[in-house]
């Protein structure tokens, strides 16, 4: 091309250059089309991946919702609440496999009440067993700390294995992403999921404890444990992802220890004198009544913790535990 | 069509101008990408374990865990350390109480008996990034059975623990039982720490001084970072309690840029406490007519004294209030005049 053609540009050039850009137009457009991902990063998780939790709850029974077991001595009271509700055998069947998940949360010795007595779990592996005929119980949880060190230290662990239960510790592998239907936090989330695939009931444990951030760790926010990710996010918006547990998770059957019970500095706790001893132990099929009257405990109203509210506009059951007509007993 | 020398100059310039766009956004994304965070799609980096890669052992970064094992004792864990973003894998719930109050990193060890496996400590220490920041985690979580501990300024025992501010830093020894021997370990630990942990002193505790003496409950000061008795407006807050009577009436005071800026803020409380259904109470104390008010039964009194503001809080009696409220005046004046 010379001088002339540099500076003179006819039809043919003009359309064979405007061909040649339009050409990479497409090209282009069609690549970034190609390449496009409309919903965005998902950890490589696949749609078959997404699971739905079980529904672990029994038939109802009205006027068999809620005990409340008043004595010192956990395994009297534990084995007297679960009378009162009709006994082990209403929740565990023979030949079934049961999922316990007490709150370990932190590597901290049993004594500071942080995490659930062992010996509560324990008796209660030794009730699946004994009274209700299990075929197989795990004892798992997801722990903020280190989950060996968490079941090492709280003694847990050593407890439960005692008592014949397989110590699930969490992996990688146990996480699948989850929805909860009308819920606006856990969306596409990870959950700890697992050792519940292959369970036929789920029983919750956890002690009553002061909580910095919720104003109060029970029932409820003991499923805290089955989040993954970076699940301290949610400590934004604390209330709403406790009410939206509480519709996730439909338990067997729930025990809140108020034993001895975190005042204050929770829910890590760390002296002895956080404990105040109330000497009362719950048991519920329904974690929002549990809950109820387990703020009592904590010298707390229910309009003190607004995820109960929350999760009883939810549809979660009711804080009127009072309605269900809770069955209360003494032990000595 | 004829395109000019000089267009077509400035064609090439405006197409490698555009080639060198492309090309450094092409890096932009490249270097995005291997920068690429999924935790904010809600996808764990490591949902196993709930422990990210964040977290780090402390051994070697840091002196604080060298040399801090007392004796009979051995490590039970590797010392670590906790940053802001990762604190709630330790503490989980009560990581906002550290990082609302200018908490910079924590590191922990545990030590464990070597002649009894039940016996182990697990030892804190959060750098605040000052000494007010330490003193207000340490005393908003005073526990009301604790004891005293001489041997450290600011420091409190319980039955199983020792709490203390140590500079910037504060200290928690936590053992795993009510035992003797544990104890003794854990004065250990403290007595390490206090020697080999350099700090700078407590220079901007000056406050501790500043409450009068007489009737003040020993180890009662609280500081209060921000929202003191529920106020925006007042942070920085100091409070002591006294015992008077049988009364307990808390004092306070907070140091501010200029006598100005206290009035505003003495305002701001004043208006707060009326607002809430606080009413002005007579009083026959000039220095604080119209600073004395009734809210819902308990007598509360705010004023400024040059930069400070300062007052009591929910007192039964007036006349009490009134009193120590006139002594935290006076000793206030004194040291403004000073």
């Amino acid at each position: 091309m010379n001088e002339q053609d540099d500076k003179k540009l006819n039809r043919r050039q003009l359309l064979a250059r405007a061909g040649k850009a339009g050409i990479s137009i497409a090209v282009a457009g069609a690549i970034s089309k190609l390449l496009y991902d409309a919903v965005g990063p998902r950890g490589g998780v696949e749609d078959t991946e997404r699971v739905t939790l079980p529904d672990f709850s029994v038939q109802p029974r009205p006027g068999q919702v809620i005990s409340i077991v008043n004595g010192s001595d956990r395994i009297k009271t534990v084995d007297k609440a679960i009378e009162l509700l009709g006994g082990i055998e209403r929740f565990v069947k023979p030949g079934e496999t049961v999922a316990i998940k007490p709150n370990v949360a932190f590597a901290s010795p049993a004594m500071l009440g942080a995490t659930v007595n062992p010996e509560l779990v324990a008796e209660v592996v030794r009730l699946c067993y004994s009274r209700g005929g299990a075929k197989k119980v795990i004892v798992t949880d997801n722990p903020i700390n280190d989950p060996e060190s968490c079941f090492a230290l709280s003694g847990i662990g050593k407890a439960a294995s005692a008592a014949g239960a397989e110590v699930v510790l969490p992996k990688a592998q146990f996480f699948k992403h989850t929805s909860l239907a009308g819920g606006k936090l856990i969306k596409d989330w990870p959950i700890f999921f697992e050792p519940f695939s292959k369970v036929d009931k789920l029983i919750g444990i956890t002690p009553v404890k002061d909580h910095h951030r919720a104003g109060a760790s029970m029932t409820m926010k003991n499923w805290y444990g089955l989040l993954g990710g970076r699940r301290n996010i949610f400590h934004q918006d604390i209330n709403s992802i406790i009410a939206e547990l509480a519709m996730l998770v439909k338990p067997t059957l729930v025990i809140l220890d108020g034993t001895e019970v975190m005042m204050t500095n929770g829910p890590t706790g760390g002296s002895i004198s956080d404990l105040r001893r109330a000497n009362a132990l719950i048991a519920s099929t329904n974690c929002l009544a549990a809950d109820s009257y387990g703020c009592s405990l904590l010298d707390m109203k229910v309009s003190d913790l607004p995820y109960l509210e929350k999760a009883e506009k939810a549809g979660a059951g009711t804080t009127d535990y009072e309605s269900l007509k809770p069955i209360i007993a003494t032990v000595s | 069509m004829s395109v000019p020398g000089r267009m077509k100059h400035l064609e090439s310039v405006i197409s490698v101008c555009l080639l060198a766009v492309l090309v450094l956004i092409g890096i932009g994304i490249f270097v995005k990408q291997s920068d690429y965070d999924v935790t904010r799609y809600g996808v764990p980096p490591s949902p196993g374990s709930g422990e990210t890669s964040q977290q780090q052992d402390g051994a070697g970064q840091s002196a604080i865990g060298a040399g801090l094992a007392p004796a009979g004792f051995e490590e039970l864990s590797k010392a670590k350390s906790y940053n802001s973003d990762n604190l709630y894998e330790k503490i989980n719930g009560k990581a906002p109480l550290y990082t609302e109050s200018g908490f910079k990193e924590l590191f922990t060890q545990r030590f464990i008996s070597t002649s009894d496996p039940n016996l182990w400590i697990e030892f804190y220490a959060y750098d605040m990034g000052g000494v007010k920041n330490a003193f207000s985690v340490y005393s908003v979580q005073k526990r009301a059975e604790s004891q005293p501990y001489p041997s450290i300024q600011i420091a409190y025992k319980t039955s199983n623990a020792l709490y203390f501010v140590h500079g910037r830093y504060y200290i928690e020894l936590v053992g795993s039982a009510e035992s003797d021997e544990l104890f003794k370990a854990v004065t250990e630990i403290a007595g390490n720490i206090q020697a080999n942990l350099a700090v700078d002193k407590d220079a901007d505790m000056a406050e501790f001084a500043m409450f009068p003496r007489e009737n003040q409950v020993a180890d009662s000061i609280k500081f209060y970072l921000e929202n003191a008795f529920g106020c925006e407006k007042l942070t920085n807050t100091f409070s002591a309690r006294y015992k008077i009577g049988n009364e307990t009436i808390t004092a306070f005071l907070s140091k501010r840029a200029d006598s100005k800026e206290a009035e505003a803020v003495s305002e701001g409380y004043l208006k707060f406490l009326i607002e809430n259904g606080a009413k002005i109470k007579d009083t026959t104390n000039k220095t604080i007519a119209g600073r004395v008010v009734d809210f819902y039964g308990a007598t509360e009194i705010v004023f400024a004294v040059g930069p400070f503001v300062a007052g009591i809080h929910e007192a039964q009696s007036q006349a009490s209030a009134e009193k120590l409220a006139e002594e935290l005046i006076n000793k206030l004046k004194s040291i403004n005049n000073e």
